[in-house]
């Protein structure tokens, strides 16, 4: 039978110690043993092992606070953290510069940097972008937590029009909120949808009366379910700008203003057939009419509120800016550069219908993009030809410059679905943690771990406040099931 | 790794397991600990560990006996404070670091779905994966599960294919495997070949139809076919209707068949000639025939259907057709942003162009078509605008035209790509599968990674379970029939992978399932059996696990070893051909599946609060009026006097003895007493002790017993089938029947473990469920064994005794008496030892062609 726990160790090991005195440290990092040289440590006298070595004759107390666990016998120091990302960390004392090791979670490798109080501005560049990527998923997964903890937050101290404006906020806005809430997005998208139909069937010569005028008019009951649908859109309208919390931020929101812009054409044209007669005549009314009529196209973009898949195109298409002016550029070159070749080549053409070179730019761009009506077509040979090019350099302008569009938008439509499901398992998270931390139980010594700043990235400082302080009732009270959880712990 | 623990590691014919009191002392010894992880040398602090006091490593503080560490870990050594564990070291860094810095990140190149093996191992919830890092676990999660029903699918499809119920079956699974299965001879690619070119010669004929230069004129002066045509169609009809009425009558299920696509299309293909010649000869009146004309002429157009049949032939237009279905979100979309565009620019050109003189844009929905024209890029050139605005319009709806489709169009073709190459990758798979096959049967040792086809039997199983679950009564019907335990179907339940509360649903419901799979090995060879032997070691230590953590630290541990049961003999059969012959011959994958069925028992298991059996102060009193009514019951208790408030009581139970009496009947009414109480009792802890009284009691009315009663309801420790398995011993005749009977029971004791689990559970967790609730399979597999006891005593062997005690063997075979009492006395002894060696006897295995008598330790396992 052995005995365990020998604690006394060779004599030899405090020899070499000796002899280095100062100028050596041995640490070791979660079983990894590592020789550090005093002079090296030094060169960035902030990080953790620097002032490891400055503090070594302040006593145990000062040794205690910056490591484990400390060995006097073998002058070994003991941290219990990552050796794998401390062997990446220790380069920046031989080379002054980091590389994350490949595999190592990047927000992971940040809090390990941020223990061995290494800056993050040694990370080299090619791997600061990976660590950015996953930075910015990380905000974009706290703004959602943050929006659902808003949803769920209901203060009890607010007044009862706060309340109450917060209820009709979330009725109008967060369709996924309740049944309700539901059947009323479903019923705005319908009548969006029959404005819209509405809106194109009055055009149709047949189904128009002629008024005592002779001007063709709208039919009746057109008219009538276009009032009914402005009717709704209306009070949708005013509903949301009543309960927004935020009236100014409200009113400059993109969607609003297409809500506004589908609806006022109506009331302008109502005051202006009403009141208009008397300040100017009736034909520049009936022309600010018709003028108006074409506004009246924004309501099909309020589809873009129920559709995710619009909302996508909508980001995506704000995201590749650059790249939908690079396709706009290539094509305007093709269409200068092809449209005059082309106007020339056919003037030899008795017959031409190239008669101008900015009508020609007609022809090139219905030639580029391969749509080819027939209304303009070269006669030459050599105008042939030319059409010939241009139709391949056409293909070539736009499909170059609209694959990186078509990657946005492909990653966003795939993170979408991806940051869904991450903010809620982050909402788990949190209620976990929070379960934890009323309990006082096992995790608490690890809630002052990462206090003490070591942990956490930036964001989640920020939630811990949150949860911990306002939301524990809400999220204790709205998982029950989750308990589970806390029994294989 | 060090000396000294080479040393210890040896321990197990060597030396005694270390006192419980060096283990707290070496413990106590340092602030810090090691722990050796495939290889890889860790280092951390015991305070680190306690963080989460739930987990594997939590609990390694607490352990302090012998037993109890091995059961957390695989080896150790208390001088280097060194503790051994057989897992994959790069998860374990990832774990390791839960504990240090409370975020758990998952290293980027490991597979998710080990990752998700180490977390249950580790007892860590992947619940607490960090954001970052679990949309990557997930998405990869949820393809390797989407590709697993898949398959599992397929599988289904195979068992499907069954022809073992109706008349002629033979002669149908050939005509089957004809036409369907194009690759499965020359014959059938030739039909094949022939059935495209009826659908090529069709499809011809249909467009020749309608040339006006060949069609004839009837006397209404309506043009009518060509006859030639029209014979060409009525052969090229018959072919078809031939084929679809052969494939209808060869099929295995009719009504699958009637619902399957590529079958509606051949149904739809040839219904339009029927219904057409019907309502031509029904309808000879000049009066309606216009009418019926009309309809014909639908009929008619029905006919190109017939294009689709080249589906069957075709795995690219299949993929197609998948896909689409599939992405009909995308393609929503995209006919959605088509939609808006269309709408847009239409209204835009008619406000545009309204005013011009004979302008074809007469109102918005007229412009539509001209939108739709311009933003597909077709531009036919019918409508064109002609005004400066309106031409301008006209180029923005191009270019416009061409994002809008282009965009969503990527992510459709990406499920394409992912369903092609999911389909290719699959033909190659069931080639390799069958050479797989047929490299088995020409008994070359097949190799394959082990934990691969755990991932996919987990799901893949558990997908099966559920659905071919009324399937089970006929199949038992047909075991109780053939009484061949390689019929037995072991259960496979599932780990399910969130670790859930959904898990026990599935496991409930899936207990009384089979996964078909113990079939397969029927040529496995001792080396693999061997590799079984030595998974199932690692299982056995699981359910202690919770005994251990449920005993209050502080308070006066006592623990119930549920593990110093050794296992029952298994009798054994008697009817190797029998054996042999029902064996299925399975996927290699399957038979891995077998081998690999513990480690989700195990994950379980650590999980379960109902294996947990927390015996506190009271369990003394039990014992006490216990002890009176079993004489044959005897137990061990050994309080070493110990330091500090640890304090450990080690129970040799009386089962023992009783197994070793290698009456099978006899284990049988023990094991049903067991559950008897089980269920009648809610004290978990009084459950097993009140096993000795009726164990005594059972034994005495053993032979008189209602044995098919009994075995009912029996159930077995998972301990006790482990070690089932591991002493399934078979009389040597060829090696290969004998690798294949040892198998079986390896099978059998596996179904048996899970089905006690089950019960278990379910008594345990509803305390209100009958002991009734067992699935009927119980009485298969038991009146299997009893009918066979008779000739099986011969071969009964427990290499406990062997190991344990000199007794010889022969006492054993038939007088239970003696031997359980000589066992009992002797274990009283040294139980030490005893426990000692149930720890190692997966390691013991019988070579074979060496008598049946002989138990080797093998320690190079």
């Amino acid at each position: 039978i052995k005995m365990a726990g020998d604690f006394s160790f060779p004599d030899a090991d405090t020899d070499g110690s000796e002899k280095s005195e100062e100028m050596e440290i041995v640490v070791n990092v979660g079983g990894v043993r590592q020789v550090f040289y005093g002079d090296n440590l030094n060169q960035y006298p902030e990080t953790r092992l620097a002032e490891l070595l400055n503090c070594l004759s302040g006593g145990y107390d000062s040794i205690f606070s910056l490591c484990d666990d400390y060995d006097p016998g073998k002058r070994e120091f003991y941290f219990d953290r990552d050796p794998d990302a401390f062997k990446c960390i220790i380069e920046v004392y031989y080379f002054g510069e980091i590389h994350m090791k490949k595999g190592i979670c990047p927000i992971c490798f940040k809090n390990e940097m941020e223990f061995w109080k290494v800056d993050l501005k040694f990370l080299d560049d090619c791997c600061k972008t990976h660590l950015s990527e996953k930075k910015e998923e990380l905000e974009e997964i706290a703004r959602r937590v943050q929006l659902i903890l808003d949803d769920l937050g209901v203060d009890a101290s607010e007044s009862r029009w706060k309340r109450c404006q917060k209820c009709i906020w979330k009725f109008l806005e967060k369709p996924e909120s309740s049944y309700p809430a539901r059947v009323i997005a479903v019923l705005s998208f319908l009548f969006i949808l029959i404005s819209s139909v509405v809106m194109c069937v009055g055009t149709i010569p047949d189904l128009q009366v002629v008024d005592a005028e002779g001007n063709r008019m709208e039919h009746p009951t057109l008219d009538s379910i276009e009032t009914a649908c402005i009717g709704w859109f209306t009070m949708e309208y005013v509903l949301r700008l009543i309960s927004s919390p935020n009236k100014f931020h409200f009113a400059l929101s993109f969607m609003n203003i297409v809500d506004v812009l589908a609806i006022l054409p109506f009331y302008v044209s109502l005051t202006l057939t009403h009141l208009g007669a008397k300040l100017m005549e009736l034909s520049n009314v009936q022309q600010a009419v018709q003028a108006l009529r074409i506004m009246r196209i924004a309501r099909i973009f309020k589809l873009a509120r129920h559709s995710s898949g619009l909302q996508t195109l909508t980001y995506a298409l704000k995201r590749s800016f650059k790249e939908l002016g690079l396709l706009l550029m290539y094509l305007a070159v093709g269409i200068f550069v092809f449209s005059a070749l082309g106007y020339t080549m056919e003037q030899s053409h008795p017959e031409t219908l190239f008669k101008s070179i900015p009508q020609s730019f007609w022809w090139a761009i219905i030639t580029m993009t391969t749509v080819g009506y027939g209304d303009i077509y070269p006669k030459t040979t050599l105008g042939k030809l030319n059409a010939a090019i241009s139709f391949l350099c056409g293909v070539i302008a736009i499909a170059l410059p609209i694959h990186p569009i078509i990657n946005n938008f492909v990653r966003y439509y795939n993170k979408q679905r991806v940051l869904e499901t991450a903010a809620k398992h982050e909402l788990e998270l949190m209620e976990l943690n929070s379960a934890e931390g009323k309990a006082a139980g096992s995790k608490s010594e690890l809630e002052d771990l990462s206090r003490e700043g070591k942990e956490g990235p930036f964001y989640s400082s920020r939630l811990k406040v949150s949860h911990s302080d306002t939301f524990i009732h809400l999220l204790s009270e709205e998982k029950h099931y989750r308990t589970r959880l806390q029994s294989c712990k | 790794m060090p000396l000294g623990m080479n040393k210890h590691g040896s321990r197990s014919t060597t030396s005694l397991p270390p006192d419980p009191t060096e283990i707290v002392r070496s413990k106590a010894c340092s602030r810090r600990v090691k722990l050796n992880v495939g290889g890889l040398a860790h280092e951390v602090l015991w305070r680190t560990l306690d963080r989460l006091p739930r987990t594997r490593l939590g609990k390694l503080r607490d352990c302090n006996t012998h037993d109890s560490l091995m059961e957390i870990c695989d080896d150790y050594n208390l001088e280097e404070n060194e503790y051994f564990f057989d897992r994959h070291p790069g998860a374990f860094t990832s774990i390791l670091n839960f504990y240090r810095t409370g975020k758990l990140h998952m290293m980027e190149e490991m597979c998710a779905l080990s990752f998700s093996q180490e977390l249950d191992y580790w007892g860590v919830d992947e619940i607490y994966l960090e954001s970052c890092c679990q949309a990557r676990y997930h998405q990869k999660k949820e393809q390797m599960n989407e590709e697993l029903k898949r398959e599992a699918e397929t599988l289904r499809e195979r068992e499907g294919e069954e022809f073992d119920n109706t008349c002629c079956a033979e002669k149908r699974k050939k005509l089957w495997d004809l036409l369907e299965k194009p690759n499965s001879s020359v014959a059938a690619k030739i039909l094949a070949i022939i059935s495209i070119m009826f659908i090529v010669l069709s499809t011809i004929a249909l467009s020749l139809n309608t040339l006006p230069e060949l069609q004839g004129m009837d006397e209404f002066g309506q043009t009518t076919d060509n006859p030639q045509l029209a014979h060409v169609e009525a052969v090229c009809i018959a072919w078809f209707t031939m084929e679809y009425l052969l494939r209808f009558l060869s099929s295995p299920k009719k009504w699958k068949f009637f619902k399957g696509p590529l079958n509606a299309i051949d149904l739809l293909a040839i219904l339009p000639y029927y219904v057409t010649i019907f309502l031509t000869e029904s309808n000879k009146s000049v009066l309606q025939f216009q009418n019926v004309r009309r309809v014909v002429q639908i009929f008619r157009i029905m006919r190109i259907l017939r294009i689709l049949k080249l589906a069957r032939h075709s795995t690219g237009l299949q993929s197609l057709g998948f896909t689409l279905r599939r992405s009909y979100n995308e393609l929503g979309l995209l006919i959605l942003f088509l939609a808006m565009g269309i709408m847009i620019f239409s209204s835009l050109v008619f406000f545009a162009e309204k005013d011009e003189d004979d302008t074809k844009f007469k109102s918005i929905p007229a412009s539509f078509w001209w939108a739709t024209i311009t933003m597909t890029t077709v531009g036919y050139g019918d409508i064109y605008p002609k005004t400066l605005l309106g031409k301008i319009v006209g180029g923005l709806c191009c270019i416009a035209g061409v994002l809008v489709i282009a965009l969503p169009i990527p992510i459709i073709v990406n499920n394409f790509s992912e369903f092609y190459k999911e389909q290719k990758r699959q033909e190659k798979a069931i080639k390799r599968r069958e050479a797989l096959e047929r490299a088995k049967r020409n008994g070359s040792i097949v190799s394959m990674n082990m934990k691969d086809a755990f991932a996919r039997s987990i799901e893949l199983m558990d997908i099966v379970v559920e659905k071919n679950g009324e399937s089970i009564a006929k199949k038992d019907k047909v075991q109780d029939n053939h009484l061949s335990p390689s019929k037995w179907k072991w259960t496979k339940r599932t780990l399910s992978e969130t670790s859930s509360s959904k898990s026990f649903e599935t496991k409930e419901q899936g207990s009384p399932e089979k996964a078909r799979s113990s079939s397969s090995p029927q040529h496995l060879n001792v080396q693999q059996l061997e590799d079984m032997y030595n998974k199932m070691a690692k299982t056995q230590s699981q359910p202690n696990l919770n005994t251990k953590e449920s005993s209050q630290p502080g308070k006066q541990k006592e623990e119930l070893e549920m593990e110093s049961l050794p296992g029952p003999m298994v009798p054994l059969l008697t009817t190797r051909t029998d054996g042999i012959v029902d064996m299925r011959s399975m996927s290699s994958i399957d038979s891995f599946i077998s081998c690999a069925a513990e480690f989700p028992d195990s994950g379980r298991f650590s999980h379960s609060p109902l294996t947990t059996l927390p015996c506190k102060g009271g369990i003394n009193v039990i014992q006490e009026q216990s002890r009176p009514e079993g004489s044959g019951a005897r137990y061990v208790e050994t309080n070493p006097s110990s330091e500090g408030s640890h304090r450990s009581a080690f129970f040799i139970e009386s089962p023992k003895s009783s197994i070793k009496a290698s009456n099978p009947l006899k284990l049988r009414s023990l094991k049903v007493n067991f559950m008897e109480e089980d269920s009648s009792t809610l004290v978990p802890a009084s459950n097993i002790l009140r096993i000795y009284p009726d164990s005594l009691k059972s034994r005495g009315a053993a032979a008189a017993t209602d044995t098919s009663l009994l075995s009912d309801r029996s159930l077995m420790s998972p301990e006790t089938s482990i070690y089932t398995t591991a002493s399934a011993r078979t009389p040597p005749k060829s090696p290969e029947s004998q690798a294949a009977m040892a198998f079986n029971f390896h099978d059998a004791g596996i179904h048996r473990y899970i089905d006690a689990d089950t019960d278990d559970e379910g008594q345990l967790m509803y305390d209100s469920s009958p002991p009734g609730n067992v699935s009927p399979k119980y009485n298969v597999t038991n009146s299997g064994y009893l009918k066979q006891k008779d000739h099986v005593y011969r071969t009964e062997k427990n290499h406990l005794e062997a190991a344990a005690l000199p007794t010889s063997p022969k006492l054993i075979g038939q007088n239970c008496i003696y031997s359980m009492e000589g066992i009992t006395g002797r274990t009283q002894g040294n139980q030490e030892t005893v426990r000692l060696e149930n720890h190692i006897s997966p390691e013991v295995h019988v070579l074979p062609g060496s008598g049946g008598h002989a138990n080797t330790h093998d320690q190079s396992i």
